[in-house]
């Protein structure tokens, strides 16, 4: 049973400073993903609550007991690295069972306890391989049955995916999924991936910067983002970003007629329409026309990039599979008003 | 184009190889061929002994006398420099104030011939002004005058010394490079399991040494097989054979005493062993590899 609470939490190499005052709460049992960009201090948060970083200033509590300066194998958490960090001069069975052996248990519990944990992770027929012998998901699961034979309180996985080609990353993010239902321990989890992060996650903590940009449920950063940089980055494809500009009390998009100012928005300079928000209609009853510039055809759905005259990038749509557009053709987009988001001049959702 | 590329490639191998062959392979089986004879190193004349010379070694005194002192040599040679390097190695590896400057002048003598380092060392050993015995009389405050190249029980201890000073610096530097091979994400593992500082090295470092290792250990043996000029030049066997190995046995047998027909009959014997050595490096070279790769 395991609380983390980052309090205040700061990190500076040299004069420069990476993470800049975190407060954060976790709760037991939660799965929480941190994402961000690179370099935004997410990973350097994640070995700052292994204790593998010192915390220049702030306070890591875990369970209500301050671990800021506490060696990591005195933390009860177990990290699972991007690159597995197997020791490959020890079969799995010994890579498993590594932490055991330090703590001198006797060998008939070693012996016992990585033969469960190879069970539940299926490596049984593999214990007696060494790690170059093994496939990158093999490995990976390596590296979790290490962690999870100390029943840890926390988990914390710094990209573990990241290695690993594109189906195995799909099953792998399952197995963990699933590995969180069944012992119900608190998670951590890094990754630049989005689908991970929407995927996986109870909560998602969106970094920028050294700092959260925004703290919630994956529907809830979806439907409510609190800022442009959030809206941007949860999503695929991403959010479309139009310039407006409010003179006279009308609002005015380039490539639109004119319309009075929605109450509220007064401040917009940018309007935010995701690409499922953006309907295909006959030009004349559009808000915006286009020309298509490129199809995607994904099999269940398909986008498309329209360029439309006044507008500094394409606009993406998002289309069922089967669709008549084809490239080069003029197309009226309507925008869902009641879904869009306004943003001001400094990125804050209005 | 073919044709063109296989006149190139026997071209310019032709001409390492006759080197190869004249240098290496033509008195390689010279070797074997006067050991069953009795010549004596110049005259034309001399006659088939059959395995007399063999026999001989098996009840020469003195051979036993050298093979001894080889194995002592050899294995001091090879465990000396090797653990010495690796305890700079680590040191030197962390963060160590001037660790640099250290690296180089622990480097520093294997770029000095060993006849050099042998001179050097006669002259640290010279029993009346030599700087150990003046370092020695210094802190005891008494005279000491010991002749440690002319006593029998010191003489070759004193010269592994020496090898063992110029060596170092080539392990250590192997070492280094090993070291800085072992991904940091594994030393992070034995922080978070709670690795002691004895356990992570027992149980991680040293083991992901092991290429590190067989370069060393390999180096080692080449080195100490060939360790012919700094005994040569610090002892020449002596005193009373007691610093005697084989390849100085060998050369006093077959240059000093010209009974060549001798002399090769104990290269074909030190050839063997060598040849044993590899075999055995080999295999375990195979096990690292299976791990490595």
């Amino acid at each position: 049973m395991a609380q983390l609470q980052l309090s205040d939490l700061r990190k500076s190499f040299g004069t420069v400073q990476v993470i800049k005052g975190l407060n954060l709460d976790i709760a037991d049992g939660e799965f929480v993903v941190f994402v961000g960009p690179s370099g935004c201090g997410k990973s350097t948060t994640l070995r700052m609550i292994a204790g593998l970083e010192d915390a220049t200033a702030g306070v890591i509590a875990l369970d209500g007991r301050d671990v800021t300066r506490t060696r990591p194998a005195d933390r009860s958490i177990a990290m699972v690295f991007q690159s597995y960090a197997l020791f490959p001069h020890m079969t799995v069975a010994d890579n498993i069972g590594f932490g055991l052996q330090l703590r001198k248990e006797d060998r008939a519990t070693i012996t016992k306890r990585v033969a469960e944990v190879a069970e539940t992770l299926q490596l049984t027929p593999l214990l007696a391989r060494y790690p170059r012998e093994l496939s990158g998901g093999q490995r990976q699961r390596v590296a979790i049955g290490r962690a999870i034979i100390r029943n840890p309180k926390v988990f914390l996985f710094d990209e573990p995916l990241s290695n690993l080609d594109a189906a195995l990353r799909v099953q792998m993010r399952l197995e963990i999924a699933r590995l969180h239902q069944r012992l119900g321990a608190t998670m951590v989890y890094v990754t630049h991936d989005q689908v991970e992060a929407m995927t996986l996650a109870d909560r998602i903590v969106v970094f920028n910067d050294g700092r959260i940009e925004q703290v919630g449920t994956p529907m809830d950063l979806y439907e409510h983002p609190a800022n442009r940089f959030v809206a941007g980055f949860i999503g695929a494809p991403a959010m479309n970003f139009l310039p407006v500009r409010v003179t006279g009390g009308r609002l005015e998009v380039p490539g639109t007629e004119p319309t009075p100012v929605p109450p509220g928005k007064e401040a917009a300079t940018e309007l935010g329409v995701r690409p499922e928000h953006l309907a295909v209609l006959a030009s004349s009853t559009a808000d915006l026309v286009g020309e298509v510039e490129l199809i995607e055809r994904l099999g269940a759905e398909t986008y498309a990039y329209v360029r439309v005259p006044g507008l500094p990038s394409d606009l993406t749509i998002r289309l069922p599979g089967e669709t008549e557009i084809r490239p080069r053709s003029s197309i009226g987009l309507k925008i869902d008003w009641t879904r869009a988001k306004w943003f001001d001049a400094s990125g804050k959702v209005l | 184009m073919e044709q063109h590329n296989r006149f190139w490639r026997i071209a310019l191998l032709s001409l390492p190889l006759a080197v190869f062959g004249l240098f290496v392979v033509w008195p390689l089986f010279s070797s074997f061929y006067y050991s069953f004879t009795n010549w004596n190193g110049f005259d034309p004349d001399y006659s088939f002994v059959g395995f007399d010379n063999f026999a001989k070694i098996a009840t020469d005194r003195l051979f036993l006398q050298a093979a001894i002192n080889t194995t002592i040599w050899m294995v001091a040679a090879i465990v000396l420099p090797t653990a010495l390097g690796l305890m700079l190695a680590l040191l030197l590896d962390s963060r160590v104030t001037g660790a640099r400057v250290f690296k180089s002048i622990f480097y520093l003598p294997i770029c000095l011939s060993a006849v050099i380092v042998g001179q050097i060392w006669t002259w640290i050993y010279q029993p009346d002004w030599g700087l150990l015995n003046t370092i020695i009389a210094q802190v005891s405050g008494e005279k000491f005058k010991y002749a440690w190249l002319a006593k029998p029980d010191s003489a070759l201890w004193s010269v592994i010394v020496a090898w063992s000073w110029q060596q170092t610096g080539l392990s250590m530097v192997i070492y280094l490079a090993g070291l800085t091979a072992i991904p940091g994400d594994l030393l992070e593992v034995c922080e978070i399991e709670g690795a002691s500082p004895w356990q992570r090295f027992r149980r991680v470092v040293l083991p992901l040494l092991a290429p590190s290792t067989v370069v060393v250990i390999a180096l080692s043996v080449i080195n100490s097989l060939k360790g012919f000029d700094i005994l040569y030049i610090m002892t020449g066997g002596g005193p009373f054979n007691s610093s005697d190995t084989l390849a100085m046995h060998m050369y006093n047998e077959s240059f000093k005493k010209y009974l060549m027909g001798y002399g090769s009959a104990i290269s074909v014997v030190l050839f063997l062993i060598a040849l044993a050595i590899i075999g055995l490096y080999f295999r375990q070279l195979r096990k690292v590899d299976r791990i490595y790769g």
